[in-house]
């Protein structure tokens, strides 16, 4: 027996596991590393088919955080508790991405979230609380007590299942009750495999909703101080800096997110977007949050991070003022309408009659408005888009009221 | 009847053909489950399906002995069309993302481009056994030649297969290691036959066949143990069941060529 042969192919072999191990190495440890051997495959093997069906979204992903994280496919994809499985090229994947699973990684936000506005009084606002299991119901009334347990939107169910699913919905689902008890899903202001912060920091990102006759906060950001600053100067900000890190270094202008939400020098971040508001703006007459002033102090902490506390203190208190003045408005025009039916001039059906429109724009539109204007810094709104048209519809509905009066003594 | 009396029978040409038959109508059907995992996307995937099944019919006769002139003339068309499908396979399955970017991530969870060149493998067994060279003292180096061949693919399926699964099992680089010995033992035995104990080489193809059989084992215990719902999937989009019996095929050839070497040797 030759012994050299058999050490030739020895050394022969060894070499080439040893170049097989050094090119492995080489490859990126995202790719190597992972908890389970389905995560190894999935790193890879899901863009290999996705990079030709569904190109942009590996592209989105390749850029995010997620991706540098060393995070997989199936991370987010896996069915969780609660979530039906399917089964898709040899992975069992959910069905339908929610919050749950976005949840699995971040349960502080999720909870902050799911106590929120944005979760169940978003949907009952327009839907009432039939979709909920009970203890969603529970949850969402626990935090808002009689915003959840409520009967769906008349508008809603006068303009049909089309524009309830394409319109109200839209952004109303933002807090939909998902089968598996968690709340809406993350990706409406994360976006899906881009899963930004840079995004949600963007004030057009909450723009998607917030904006139109019925909460202008876009267009009245747009046109405050804040809104033209960033305009100018968003080029040199860090969108996307860490929002626990988060200082005015990165972002020396706030975005909504920065007063709402955001951990700036040392605040603490929450995804609870009400958390730090002081009044129910959007109700027809505003009253304090049960946690208002608590809120307030809190939005101030963010205030002083640019401005002195006389400043603000003068402020909330113009603002408050607009606010007590807006109030008074809607009680009256509400106190005419609420007489005319009274005295048998209206029907008790909603919305059959013109007058009822007149005085839900009225609240709905320019009281809401003069109202935002007024906390967001928003002159215009306060004025030609709020009060002026508040002015304009109550003289409406007075000569309303007294057509309705006079026809009825005519008809006697 | 013994072994002995039995290989005294056959001749190792014989044993090659029915090697180069068998292995044809295999690929066929292990391509059959392979493009399954790709939902046959583009039609062309079914071509070496076909091409197997079509190649087995006609490659048989041969095999079987016959020995018409037109049996012969059909062999080659089959060996040469081989060739041609395995080359076209390997550069389809480099487009399907390794010409993107020609990046190591690339080559990896692109399709095995290794894999279609069993077809030219086979192919040119077909031709070498309607060769001249088939009668001539050197067969039996060229079996070797080929086996090594396929012992280098395997290596490369070997490496790039792990890594899709990240050698998340360490028992994932005995292939690699064992390709690697079958490539060194037999590069050795190619270039020095003399220096190489018949009983070596034989006991490292041997390993070959047991790394194998435990391949296919490992592969198919995977499999069962998969996450999907449907055990078909499991199989389709899993571990590879047949991809370890490659190593008991190409020892399979080798050892025919080493009965080719040993024969030669002993007539001389």
């Amino acid at each position: 027996m030759s012994f050299r042969a058999v050490f030739i192919a020895v050394v022969l072999a060894t070499a080439l596991v040893v170049g097989a191990f050094l090119i492995n190495q080489r490859r990126p440890a995202v790719e190597r590393n992972q908890p389970t051997a389905a995560m190894v495959a999935a790193t890879g093997k899901c863009a290999e088919c996705h990079r030709r069906e569904t190109s942009a979204i590996i592209d989105q992903f390749e850029r995010s955080k997620h991706a540098a994280k060393g995070v997989s496919c199936l991370d987010c994809h896996k069915p969780a508790d609660g979530q039906p499985g399917t089964d898709h090229r040899g992975f069992t994947i959910a069905k339908t991405l929610t919050a749950k699973n976005c949840a699995q990684c971040h349960t502080t936000e999720y909870d902050q979230f799911a106590r929120s506005r944005h979760a169940a009084p978003a949907w009952a606002s327009v839907n009432g609380a039939k979709d909920m299991s009970p203890e969603q119901r529970a949850l969402g009334e626990r935090h808002h007590p009689g915003w959840v347990d409520r009967a769906p939107m008349s508008i809603g169910i006068l303009e049909g299942a089309s524009a309830l699913a394409s319109g109200c919905n839209a952004c109303h689902a933002i807090g939909k009750p998902n089968a598996d008890g968690s709340f809406g899903t993350c990706t409406n202001c994360h976006a899906r495999h881009t899963a930004s912060i840079a995004l949600a920091r963007e004030p057009t990102t909450c723009g998607q909703c917030h904006m139109g006759p019925d909460h202008s906060q876009l267009e009245i950001y747009g046109e405050s101080k804040h809104g033209a600053l960033f305009a100018a100067q968003r080029g040199s900000f860090d969108m996307a800096a860490d929002p626990k890190k988060l200082t005015t270094k990165d972002m020396s202008v706030p975005t909504c997110a920065t007063c709402h939400m955001s951990g700036l020098e040392g605040m603490k971040v929450t995804h609870d977007t009400t958390e730090r508001l002081s009044y129910f703006l959007f109700a027809p007459v505003s009253t304090k949050r049960p946690n208002g002033d608590r809120g307030q102090g809190e939005m101030k902490e963010v205030c002083l991070k640019c401005h002195t506390r006389p400043k603000i203190d003068d402020f909330y208190a113009q603002a408050e003022r607009v606010l007590e003045s807006t109030n008074e408005k809607v009680k009256g025009a509400t106190e005419v309408v609420a007489s005319l039916r009274k005295e048998g001039l209206l029907t008790p059906t909603p919305f059959d009659e013109p007058i009822e429109f007149v005085e839900f724009d009225l609240w709905h539109y320019y009281g809401r408005t003069a109202k935002h204007g007024a906390f967001m810094g928003g002159a215009d709104f306060v004025q030609w888009h709020g009060n002026y048209e508040l002015l304009r519809l109550r003289t409406d509905l007075d000569r309303s009221a007294v057509e309705l009066r006079a026809a009825r003594k005519e008809n006697r | 009847m013994t072994l002995r009396a039995w290989a005294s029978q056959v001749s190792p040409r014989q044993a090659a053909h029915v090697f180069a038959v068998s292995n044809i109508a295999f690929l066929g059907i292990d391509i059959a489950l392979a493009h399954r995992a790709n939902d046959y996307a583009r039609s062309v995937e079914w071509a070496p399906v076909v091409f197997s099944a079509l190649a087995t019919l006609l490659l048989s006769p041969g095999a079987f002995g016959a020995r018409h002139p037109m049996v012969a003339n059909l062999d080659r068309a089959v060996g040469w069309g081989a060739i041609a499908v395995g080359v076209v396979g390997m550069v389809l399955h480099l487009q399907s993302g390794f010409f993107a970017t020609q990046t190591l991530h690339d080559l990896v969870y692109s399709a095995p481009f290794v894999a279609p060149l069993s077809y030219v493998g086979v192919g040119l067994l077909v031709l070498l056994l309607r060769s001249t060279d088939a009668n001539e003292p050197a067969f039996g180096a060229w079996l070797l030649l080929l086996s090594l061949g396929g012992f280098v693919g395997n290596f490369g399926l070997s490496v790039l297969d792990h890594a899709q699964n990240g050698f998340f099992h360490v028992t994932e680089w005995i292939p690699v290691v064992s390709a690697a010995l079958a490539i060194g033992f037999l590069v050795v035995t190619l270039v020095r036959p003399a220096a190489m104990p018949l009983r070596v080489a034989l006991a490292v193809m041997a390993a070959q066949v047991v790394v194998g059989l435990a391949g296919f084992v490992l592969h198919v215990r995977a499999d069962l143990h998969g996450a999907a719902a449907s055990k078909l999937d499991r199989f389709v989009f899993g571990a590879p069941p047949f991809a370890p019996m490659l190593f008991a095929d190409l020892a399979m050839l080798a050892a025919i060529g080493l009965w080719a070497t040993a024969r030669e040797a002993t007539r001389a």
